[in-house]
């Protein structure tokens, strides 16, 4: 009863962030790689991605701060962040991004700042939630859950 | 899956048991108990900046079978590859943009080494710029896949490792 309970919230849940557009098809590709000899893949790479993008989030800002502008490292910075989250399929994180370089030479990038920062906090919240239902569903759930 | 090239690692030929295997077998098949010749697995070692597509590309080339060596710049690459600590590479599979080095010219360097220039190198990058693609291509370059990568990208790159 409690297991088709979670069941049911997990579905939800991914087809809710499939639905709003924060999670692609890039997401079900690194669903369908986790197997036995890497039961927890998924979540791992998330980590790291989180690990990455808040470490390059702060270098961003360090780097906004500063006068004249760097645009050079800024445009590395935001392009590292773009590649990591189209790798998980956190396309409005990589479409954040491509707002941010498309403002590069506006010199209004604190708008486009604060836009990243709030799409990573949410999607970070988002995805913490659904590898914590994950995790109480246990092993069987991802055998299911990987066909989507 | 493609189909498979035939494996270029030499049959024993005095033991015609051994069935010719695919290019993407990982299986060790020791044909009699003194016979030194195995099949060995492919090894790839697998050259990216970020720690997620690194994660992403060992996960897709060990779910086929690989034996991967992950590093992080490609300088560190060709210092493993030039100090003989990566002798029995069969690819290299490296991330276009890097800080530092970039994988053109690891490609680069790995074509003009004399050592190295057999091992065939692929290139990644999240940016599909034609011109970039001729360039690394025209370089030597085994093939140029598009970020992100899926398995089936790496299953299309199957045959073509020696």
């Amino acid at each position: 009863m409690e297991y088709s309970n979670l069941r049911r919230q997990i579905i939800c849940m991914k087809k809710s962030l499939f639905d709003q557009g924060y999670l692609d098809e890039q997401f079900n590709q690194l669903e369908e790689l986790q197997d036995e000899s890497s039961p927890n893949f998924v979540e791992e790479v998330v980590v790291l991605f989180f690990n990455d993008s808040s470490r390059l989030l702060t270098n961003i800002e360090q780097t906004l701060e500063k006068y004249p502008q760097d645009f050079y490292q800024l445009d590395s910075l935001v392009h590292q962040l773009k590649g990591s989250g189209t790798s998980i399929g956190a396309i409005r994180m990589k479409n954040e991004c491509s707002v941010f370089k498309a403002h590069c030479n506006d010199k209004s990038l604190e708008g486009s700042l604060q836009k990243m920062k709030r799409e990573h906090a949410t999607l970070k919240k988002k995805l913490e939630t659904y590898f914590q239902l994950m995790r109480q569903a246990g092993p069987r759930e991802r055998a299911v859950n990987s066909r989507k | 899956m493609a189909a498979a090239a035939p494996s270029p690692a030499p049959a024993p030929s005095h033991s015609p048991k051994v069935a010719s295997p695919k290019a993407c077998d990982r299986k060790v098949v020791p044909v009699t108990a003194s016979d030194e010749v195995v099949l060995k697995e492919k090894h790839v070692l697998a050259v990216d900046d970020s720690s997620v597509d690194r994660a992403v590309i060992a996960k897709i080339l060990r779910s086929s079978k690989y034996r991967v060596t992950t590093v992080e710049s490609a300088t560190r690459a060709l210092e493993l590859l030039c100090l003989g600590l990566l002798p029995d590479v069969n690819m290299i599979v490296t991330d276009y943009w890097m800080p530092g080095m970039t994988g053109y010219e690891l490609l680069k360097r790995v074509k003009e080494s004399s050592k190295l220039k057999e091992i065939p190198v692929v290139i990644m990058s999240s940016e599909n710029v034609p011109n970039r693609i001729s360039r690394c291509l025209e370089e030597g370059a085994e093939d140029f896949l598009l970020k992100p990568v899926r398995a089936s990208d790496v299953s299309r790159l199957c045959s073509r490792i020696r």
